[in-house]
């Protein structure tokens, strides 16, 4: 009978369970690339532009998930006035960039991490092959730096889709939306139990296998 | 107060919810829950934690494996779901089995679940640290007829203690933000006291200032606490 109605809800669980991961793919484009752009800042020898990278890593590294996710549902409007059209602005949008500014912070930070990471040795064995700065990033440190930030940028990417959980708290209609308004409608204490821990078996049965590849990407680049 | 509201108005940001005394006051009761529940989460989670790194690090299988299994699913699963799975689906449970005796309202259960998620974390810094302690020093100690019990007191947990520190001071601010999700169950933490004035009084920007000022200050003096340890503990020949 429990069983029953869980099949009967599943695939409405799977539809919510989709928008999760829409939210967290797009989260994490944008975040990628936003990161990338300040990272690069952060590496810029003026100081002008150095500072606002550290201020943006700084804040959004600093404040707590739900907070800014609350921020960007509440600030932003409903939708965005461009020339004569009115482009809407949905919630699971306002989530998806109130997910991508702390995943910009944290990505610019891989980045930084990454470049540091790169031994002394190598900058100085490409100038002194008479390489320009320009040079030197493309063909020697960044083709160095990306294959070091892929493990924690995976592991950014399960955590942000364990903080697309959070969307259902502005009335993003995910998984855990689902969840509640099926438990509230079949309302028996069996089906209660089974569908919070399906969706709890659902994040882990994502998120899982992509720590286990980071773990083993972490332990196939650890040396060399 | 009256001052920085005008001066603040100026900025055309509203704060006149600070001269009222109702709002004000429940807003410093929602800091006053957070940072109750800040400390009372750092103690259960270093608590949880120095216990799951005992069981993972225990030669028995029986002690490692649900250790193992326990931080995997806490690892990977959503904080929200797991209060969820928590408070919704034990705490009907337990209200089903004893009815209105029911001890553990929404606070407890959130420091429960919190405890235990970054208690896992904290495990897994532990477990990291225990297993640097150079296998030559332990050598050296058992060879200077050190007894299991003095190698483990004095000599593997002081270096693995100092080694897991950094991750550690990391968890706890990680915690400190995580306690945001307590509004989620209606537990009158400083979001929630928050949410309750913006929806009245529509003035979420200035709301914002205040809680992400609140908890940069948090989280900075638990980062401070944590490099005063580091400072105190550092041993030379260990670390930088």
């Amino acid at each position: 009978m429990v069983i029953e109605s869980l099949w009967q809800w599943s695939p409405a669980l799977v539809v919510g369970f989709a928008q999760n991961i829409l939210i967290s793919l797009v989260a994490i484009a944008i975040g990628s690339l936003l990161g990338l752009l300040i990272g690069a800042l952060g590496l810029s020898p003026l100081r002008i532009l150095r500072l606002p990278a550290r201020l943006w890593v700084q804040l959004f590294r600093n404040a707590p998930w739900l907070v800014l996710i609350y921020f960007t549902t509440y600030v932003f409007p409903f939708e965005i006035h461009i020339g004569s059209t009115y482009l809407p602005f949905p919630d699971w949008l306002k989530v998806t960039v109130g997910l991508a500014l702390p995943a910009s912070a944290n990505v610019a930070e891989i980045f930084r991490g990454a470049i540091g990471s790169i031994p002394g040795t190598q900058w100085e064995a490409a100038r002194s092959l008479a390489f320009s700065r320009g040079q030197l990033f493309r063909s020697i440190i960044l083709p160095q730096c990306f294959k070091r930030m892929l493990p924690p940028w995976m592991n950014l990417y399960a955590v942000i889709t364990m903080g697309t959980a959070l969307a259902s708290l502005v009335g993003v209609h995910d998984l855990i939306d689902t969840a509640q308004i099926a438990s509230n409608t079949v309302n028996r204490t069996g089906f209660t139990v089974l569908i919070y821990f399906s969706v709890l078996a659902l994040f882990f049965a994502y998120c899982y296998p992509i720590s286990r590849l980071t773990q083993r990407l972490e332990r196939r680049y650890a040396f060399y | 107060m009256e001052t920085f509201v005008q001066w603040a108005a100026h900025l055309g940001l509203n704060y006149r919810f600070l001269l009222d005394a109702y709002q004000r006051g429940s807003l410093i009761d929602g800091a006053w829950t957070t940072l109750l529940l800040c400390v009372l989460t750092i103690i259960g989670s270093l608590l949880a934690g120095i216990t799951l790194a005992a069981m993972l690090t225990s030669e028995n299988k029986a002690l490692s494996r649900p250790a193992r299994v326990f931080i995997e699913v806490t690892r990977n699963t959503p904080t929200l779901v797991q209060l969820y799975c928590a408070f919704l689906v034990l705490n009907m449970l337990l209200t089903q089995a004893v009815g209105a005796a029911n001890p553990l309202t929404p606070f407890a259960w959130v420091v429960i679940v919190i405890s235990l998620h970054k208690g896992a974390f904290h495990a897994e810094a532990l477990r990291a640290g225990i297993e640097a302690v150079p296998a030559v020093t332990m050598e050296a100690a058992s060879s200077l007829a050190f007894s299991r019990r003095q190698l483990l007191w004095n000599v593997q947990l002081p270096l693995a203690l100092r080694f897991a520190l950094p991750s550690l001071v990391n968890n706890l601010i990680d915690l400190v933000k995580m306690t945001a999700v307590a509004s989620a169950i209606a537990v009158g933490d400083i979001t929630y006291a928050s949410i309750m004035i913006w929806t009245q009084s529509d003035n979420v920007l200035e709301l914002m200032i205040l809680m992400l000022s609140f908890f940069g200050i948090l989280s900075f003096i638990v980062n401070c606490v944590g490099r005063a340890l580091e400072a105190r503990l550092r041993m030379p020949g260990y670390g930088h």
